[in-house]
This record gives C-alpha cells, sequence and structure tokens, in this order.
C-alpha cells in the first residue's frame, strides 16, 4: 500500500484527489472560521465549502496520476530521470490506463473516452426525445428537463465533439507529417487526463443540491448567475475542458510547425493537417474567452462580483459578446477538422487528387479569419447594438464563400473519380457532403436577420445546429473512425454492420432533424419541456427516428468491440491511401518508424503514373528525384 | 525553411525514438511559450472587453464612481518598479550567454525580488483601497483585471524560482540550447510586464 502511494498511479491518485480535496474544505473552513463567518454557507449560489475541493481535488488526481511529477523534478533542481520511454507506448491493455506519452495510446484513449461521453449523452437525448414524443408531462420533471438538455450538449460539445478530433488528430497526425511524436508529449498526456476530469463534474453536477446545471450550454447571465449550485460545476468543467483544448491546440501547432518530415513543405501537407493548424489557431485564440466569462460567472456567484447585475453597474448583454467571441469559432472548431477528415477519405476512395488543394487550405484559413467576426448573429434578438446587426449578417453570408468552396472542391474531387464505396468510411463522408449543405444553408438563413428574429428559440434553431453538428461534425467523426480503425487496431471492422450503422444513422438523422425544422417554423420553442397539441404528431415521429438513431448506434459499438478483439488483420494500407500514416504497419511502430521519411510529392497524387508522396525507411532513394526548392543532403552525407 | 539535415539512423544501438526532424528555426520550447502567451493574452482579453462594457457601453456618470479613488502615484511607482525588472531578467540571459555564472545569478535574484517587491506593494495597495469586488462592477473589474495579472506575476515569480534554483545548482550554459530554461522564462517575464502596462494605463490612467 505504501508503494502504491509511492508510485504515480490510480491508488496515488485517488489519495492526492482525497487529500487536495480535504485541504480545499479545509482551507474553506478555516478561513470563514477565522472570519468569524458561518462555517458553512448554503445559498444556492454559494458552497465556497464543495466549490474549492471540486478545483483542487482534480489538480490533486492529476498530481497523483503521475501528471506533474517529470515537472516537479525539474522545478526542484533534481536530476530529472532519464527518459527511458517506459511511459511510451502500450504493452498490453492495462497501458491504456496508466499515464502514457505516447501520442497513439493519446489517441486511443481520447477516441474510447469521448465515445463513453458521447453514449453518455446520447441517452440523455433519449430521455428528452421520450419526454417530448407527446405533449404534456410524463417521464421527466421540467426542471429535469432543464438539466437534461443543458448536459446534454454540454457532453457532446465540450467533451465529445472537441476532443475527440483531438484525439484522432492526436493518433494520425504525427505520423501523417513524419514526426516520432507531438512536440510536448507529458503535456499531451496532461491534456488527455483533464478532459474525462471535466466529463465528471458535469455530470456530478447531478448530484447537487438543486439538480445539474439547466441554463443551457450557453449559460446565460442572469439566469445561470442565480441558478443553483450545479451552475458553478459547468463554470468549473469548462475550465477544464478548455485548459485541455488549449494545451493539446498549441501541441498540434508547435508539431506541425516544427516537427515535419524534410520535404514536407507546408503545400504538401495532407489536408487533415491545415485543418488542425486552423483549428488548433482557433482554439489558441478563442478558447480563452470562454474561460474569462465562465470564471467571471463563477465570481459573479460565488465572490458576489457584479459583472452582470444591472443594479450594480453591471451588463448583462456583455455575457453574450463575450461568451460568443469564443463560441461562435468554436462551431468551427467543432467543424474544421472533420472538412480535413472527409477530404483525406473523399480523395482516397475517389482514387483523384484533391480538387483545388491550395484553395481548400486557403479556404480553412479563411474560414479561421472570419469567424471571428461574426460572433453577434447570436444575438440578433438579446437587444443588443442595433446597429451591429447589418455588419454581423453581411460577415456571416460571407463565411459561405469559403464553407462553399471546400463543398465543390469535394464535388470536383468526386467528379470523374472511381467512386469506391466499399469503405463505411466513405458513406458516411459522401452523406456528410450532403447534410451538411442543407445545415449550412439553413445557417445562411439564420443568418439574416428577419428570418433569424422569426424562428430565434424554436426548432428551427435545434433542427440547424443538428444537421450541421450530428449530420456534419459527428458523420465526419465515423468516417475519420472508420477509416483510420485498421490503423489504430490492425484489423477490419465488419462492412456488412458498418452499412447498417451507416443506413440507420442517416435515415435516423434525418427523420429526427428534418420535421424539426418544420415545427420550428411553426413556432415550436425550443428548451421547452411541453408543447402545444398541435405539434403532437409531428414530435411522435420526430422521437421514433430519434429511437431508431439511438438504437443504430449500438450496431456501431458492437461492431467496434467485437472487430477490435476479432476482426481479420488489416494490412498496412488497406484503402491503398498515399499518406504517410499507412506506410507504416498497423498498427504502426512504437515510435512510428525506425527513421524519419523523406517527403518528395503531394499527398494526394492518385492515378499519377510514378507519383510518390514519401520515402520510407529501409526504402532505397533511387528513382526519387530530389523535389524542387529542397536542397537536400540526402545520400551524399558519410 | 526547410531544414536540409536528416536525421541519422539511430535503430542499431538504441531503442528511442528516431530524432524529429527541425522543421522551422525556431525551438519548440520557444514556440510553445509565444503561443501560450497568445492564448494568455486572449485571456487578459476577455477582461479587457467585460472593463470596456462596464465602463464604456455601461457609462456610469462617473469613474471610478464618486467615493472611490485609485492610487496612481504609488501604482506608478510600482510599474517602474516592474519594468526595471525586465531589465534585469534580460541582464540574466546576456549574462549567460557570455557564459558569466554570477551575472545570471544576479539577475535572477533581482528580477525576483523586484517581482516580488511589485506583489507586496499591489497586495498593500488591496488592503487600503477601501472598496472590495463586491462594490459595484467597478470592483468587480478592478479586482478582476489587477487580480488577474498578479496571479500572473506569481506565476512568472514560481517559473523564475525553478530557474534560480536551478542556476545555483550549477545548470545553465552558453549554448543556446542549454539555457532554455532561463530564456523560456524570461520570454514570460517580459510578457507580464507588458501585460501590466496595459493593464497599468488602461485601469489608472485612462
Amino acid at each position: 500500500m505504501a508503494a502504491a502511494i509511492k508510485n504515480p498511479g490510480w491508488w496515488r491518485g485517488l489519495f492526492g484527489a482525497v487529500a487536495f480535496g480535504a485541504f480545499g474544505f479545509g482551507l474553506v473552513i478555516a478561513l470563514r472560521a477565522i472570519s468569524d463567518l458561518p462555517l458553512y454557507q448554503t445559498e444556492q449560489t454559494g458552497y465556497p465549502h464543495v466549490i474549492v475541493p471540486a478545483i483542487t481535488a482534480p489538480l490533486g488526481f492529476l498530481w497523483g496520476f503521475g501528471c506533474f511529477d517529470y515537472w516537479l523534478r525539474w522545478a526542484a533542481g533534481l536530476p530529472t530521470i532519464p527518459d527511458d520511454h517506459s511511459q511510451h507506448g502500450a504493452k498490453s491493455w492495462k497501458d491504456y490506463f496508466k499515464f502514457n506519452t505516447d501520442h497513439k495510446v493519446i489517441g486511443v484513449q481520447y477516441v474510447v473516452t469521448t465515445f463513453i461521453f458521447f453514449f453518455l449523452g446520447g441517452l440523455m437525448a433519449m430521455l428528452i426525445r421520450a419526454e417530448l414524443a407527446q405533449p404534456g408531462t410524463q417521464i421527466v420533471e421540467a426542471a429535469t428537463y432543464n438539466s437534461l438538455f443543458s448536459t446534454h450538449a454540454v457532453l457532446m460539445i465540450f467533451v465529445f465533439v472537441i476532443p475527440v478530433f483531438a484525439g484522432l488528430a492526436n493518433y494520425v497526425l504525427p505520423l501523417m507529417i513524419g514526426a516520432p511524436d507531438m512536440a510536448f508529449p507529458r503535456l499531451n498526456a496532461l491534456s488527455f487526463w483533464m478532459l474525462p476530469l471535466a466529463g465528471i463534474l458535469f455530470i456530478g453536477s447531478f448530484l447537487a443540491p438543486g439538480g445539474a446545471f439547466d441554463a443551457g450550454w450557453t449559460g446565460y447571465a442572469p439566469l445561470s448567475t442565480g441558478a443553483p449550485l450545479g451552475q458553478s460545476f459547468f463554470n468549473l468543467g469548462v475550465q477544464f475542458a478548455g485548459a485541455s483544448s488549449i494545451a493539446t491546440a498549441l501541441n498540434f501547432l508547435v508539431t506541425i510547425i516544427t516537427m515535419r518530415a524534410p520535404g514536407m513543405t507546408f503545400w504538401r501537407m495532407p489536408l487533415l493537417v491545415w485543418a488542425n493548424l486552423s483549428t488548433s489557431l482557433l482554439v489558441v485564440a478563442a478558447t480563452p474567452f470562454i474561460a474569462g466569462v465562465q470564471f467571471m460567472v463563477l465570481f459573479d456567484r460565488a465572490l458576489h462580483t457584479n459583472f452582470f447585475d444591472f443594479g450594480a453597474g453591471g451588463d448583462v448583454i456583455s455575457y453574450q459578446h463575450i461568451f460568443w467571441f469564443y463560441s461562435h469559432p468554436a462551431v468551427y472548431i467543432m467543424m474544421l477538422p472533420g472538412f480535413g477528415i472527409v477530404s483525406e477519405v473523399i480523395s482516397t476512395h475517389a482514387r483523384k487528387p484533391i480538387f483545388g488543394y491550395r484553395l481548400m487550405a486557403l479556404a480553412l484559413i479563411g474560414i479561421v479569419v472570419l469567424s471571428y467576426s461574426v460572433w453577434a448573429h447570436h444575438m440578433f434578438v438579446a437587444g443588443m447594438f442595433s446597429w451591429l446587426r447589418v455588419p454581423m449578417m453581411i460577415t456571416t453570408l460571407l463565411i459561405a464563400v469559403p464553407t462553399g468552396i471546400k463543398i465543390f472542391s469535394w464535388l470536383g474531387t468526386l467528379y470523374f473519380g472511381k467512386i469506391h464505396t466499399y469503405s463505411t468510411a466513405m458513406l458516411f463522408a459522401l452523406a456528410f457532403i450532403v447534410t451538411f449543405t442543407i445545415g449550412g444553408i439553413s445557417g445562411v438563413m439564420l443568418g439574416m436577420v428577419p428570418i433569424d428574429i422569426h424562428v430565434s428559440d424554436t426548432y428551427f434553431i435545434v433542427a440547424h445546429i443538428h444537421f450541421v453538428l450530428f449530420g456534419g461534425s459527428v458523420f465526419t467523426i465515423f468516417a475519420g473512425v472508420y477509416h483510420w480503425f485498421p490503423k489504430m487496431t490492425g484489423r477490419m471492422y465488419d462492412e456488412k454492420l458498418g452499412r447498417v450503422h451507416f443506413w440507420g444513422t442517416l435515415v435516423g438523422t434525418w427523420g429526427t432533424f428534418i420535421p424539426m425544422h418544420w415545427v420550428g417554423m411553426d413556432g415550436m420553442p425550443r428548451r421547452v419541456a411541453d408543447y402545444a397539441e398541435q405539434f403532437g404528431n409531428w414530435n411522435l415521429m420526430i422521437s421514433a427516428f430519434a429511437f431508431l438513431l439511438g438504437a443504430v448506434q449500438l450496431v456501431f459499438v458492437y461492431n467496434m468491440v467485437v472487430s477490435w478483439r476479432f476482426g481479420p488483420k488489416a494490412g498496412a494500407n488497406p484503402w491503398r491511401a498515399n499518406s504517410i500514416e499507412w506506410q507504416v504497419s498497423s498498427p504502426p511502430p512504437i515510435f512510428n518508424s525506425t527513421e524519419i521519411p523523406r517527403v518528395v510529392g503531394g499527398p494526394y497524387e492518385f492515378g499519377i503514373p510514378g507519383a510518390k508522396h514519401a520515402i520510407m525507411a529501409g526504402e532505397g532513394t533511387e528513382g526519387a528525384e530530389v523535389p524542387a526548392g529542397e536542397k537536400s543532403v540526402v545520400g551524399t552525407s558519410p | 525553411m526547410e531544414s536540409a539535415t536528416v536525421a541519422v539512423s539511430h535503430a542499431d544501438h538504441h531503442h528511442g525514438p528516431p530524432e524529429a526532424n527541425q522543421s522551422s528555426r525556431i525551438d519548440r520550447q520557444t514556440l510553445g511559450i509565444l503561443l501560450f502567451i497568445v492564448s494568455e493574452v486572449m485571456l487578459f482579453g476577455a477582461f479587457f472587453a467585460s472593463y470596456f462594457f462596464l465602463r464604456v457601453v455601461v457609462d456610469p456618470p462617473s469613474w471610478p464612481p464618486h467615493p472611490y479613488e485609485l492610487p496612481v502615484a504609488v501604482a506608478g511607482m510600482n510599474t517602474a518598479i516592474l519594468v526595471s525588472s525586465s531589465f534585469t531578467i534580460h541582464y540574466a540571459l546576456e549574462s549567460i550567454r557570455r557564459g558569466n555564472r554570477n551575472g545570471l545569478k544576479l539577475g535572477l535574484v533581482a528580477t525576483w525580488l523586484l517581482g516580488a517587491t511589485f506583489l507586496f506593494i499591489q497586495i498593500n495597495e488591496y488592503v487600503h483601497l477601501g472598496f472590495s469586488a463586491r462594490d459595484l462592477s467597478f470592483g468587480s473589474i478592478f479586482y478582476s483585471l489587477t487580480g488577474l495579472h498578479g496571479a500572473h506575476v506569481f506565476v512568472g515569480l514560481m517559473l523564475l524560482s525553478f530557474a534560480t534554483i536551478r542556476a545555483f545548482r550549477g545548470h545553465f550554459g552558453p549554448e543556446e540550447k542549454d539555457h532554455l530554461g532561463v530564456e523560456v522564462p524570461g520570454i514570460y517575464w517580459h510578457f507580464v510586464d507588458i501585460m501590466w502596462l496595459v493593464v497599468f494605463v488602461t485601469v489608472y490612467v485612462l
């Protein structure tokens, strides 16, 4: 037991969580005691003796788990233990439950963890649809309903869609650019381990007195500043998820900029790398805004400051401005990596180079720049400055241009391609183009002030967000998981079950979310547990399709779990793709390759005789021309 | 920009990873801290945005609100203390670049003391201000902006402590890669100083 506490791991993590949590609790009680205050403050926004331990206990877990060990030794001036790579790579399944610095292990940890949260959030969606199947109150109370849709959204956004992309990219991105690992492997591991803590804080808020946070995922003030204790768990969970996300983005940027293989110029990077470069730029610069604004809400709640208290000189609308200054870029954080995945999948399975490769990359950068200038289109009815409406409408419509470029480039890639649909990944990518275009067009509609005023806070908004986030992001996530499943596990998934999953998901998505446009147009309000009788039939149908959509995800789980264990062995390159991650074994060797590959061409040169993207270790250099513009010394140095 | 070197194969007597290709002139640590600073600037940006709304958009009749006053002179002196610490950290870095270990130690200790003095004076100011973070939105944003900055000074002091401990234990050398442990906290410290100038001008002077 003493050894278990001494060595980093789950036991010391548990000990750290309890010890740090107790310290936080004791600190609050002691300070209140010497200030002659009642020891426990249990007004609904108070509870400092819960909030402070909710900050210190996760930090204690991270310390105990070993996330800081190397840095603490460094900080204390002790000789750091020479890296023996014992924390790198997974030799057995147990290594996935340890602090591990291998980007491939972390990638798998990310994807599996985030899918667990996806299913928890999905269960909440099922409860929401069960309640909405009939008018009136049947399954859950109105207050519980509010908590359910809030936690559903928060789990899906902060601990599923955003981090699952980070997980997929964590796995493939270093391989794609020919790097042995990420730039900061320990920071990478720390980023991952903060994520389940954020998820636990979100879900743990159900245990708080007053129930889970119920102010929606947007947590608008002053609803959130007066809400019960659960809201503080939301404020804190966002800090952990946000810190995780910023650290990962920083890691991606440094990796992409400083660790590309020789010959891998920016214009030879696969579009997934470009997509993560642009996403990371968004995360690094925008995510601090939500951290800031959630701190303000937490201060208003726990310390009784007056940021959003109108009576004391506060400004209520400022919450929305600062929140959306993050959260509009955030919708691109949730979409751009998916664009990258779809580009990879479509080019590979259409056997054609990406149409307009450079424009595709520039369109990503264009979206990054424009996305900072559209935040107030979420606030057309909020009572903000009315002069801001039209400029925001124009920038919002402008952002359809780079997005349209991407859509047309995918179509151009497919045009006259040899389209193979034997992979479920390709099916999801094709369905993504259609579904996302519909969601994008309803987005353009919502960008127009008059339409937006008409459908604000109706199911039209719900339909739009789910078309772009489920039909968009989640479809690309499925495409990515199916596409790289053979690479990650070394085995093939069952294509028949993949098809069942695909068609079920497609029909379920359209059946669920298309009628929502209509009931929304007719004025059914969102975020309300009950609704008028006239929407009853539509909602029954929506719920039926939603249950289909939920049920068919079980096929996906079954397929993934069983194929991981028993699936037929996959070769190194089952899709005959060009990028570097397919040129190494499946799963890749522990350090990705014995030698850094050398890049000699673009990543998508399908159908071009003799074209080559990279020369791997052990391959001869004969036949490969030294690429133009690169004064390489390969082969000449002794 | 592309490095022309190719990693030599390590396959023979070493089980570690192959050395990554260095595809940019900037090293990882420096780029990392610069990106982190971008992110920090945006965190301050959130609070400056709030300041803008509370002061300009809400537009109260007086700012600071009537009975409250800010000790501009004391804060100005404190500003001078913090700014001078940027020069001492620069001196420390230049010293180790020339191999002057004593200069490194002197510079680091001086920077640490100046930073700690700044923090001490600021806490002392808090005690004597006569209003708290609960007094109007002015109090909230004043304490958040200066407090957020104070937290950054504290983090900077921690980083400097690590560097100082290692300097006294004989670490660091004149080679570029051997004094990143001074240079990277130094970049952060410069950021903390410049950020204070912005906070000082916005909160106290304007």
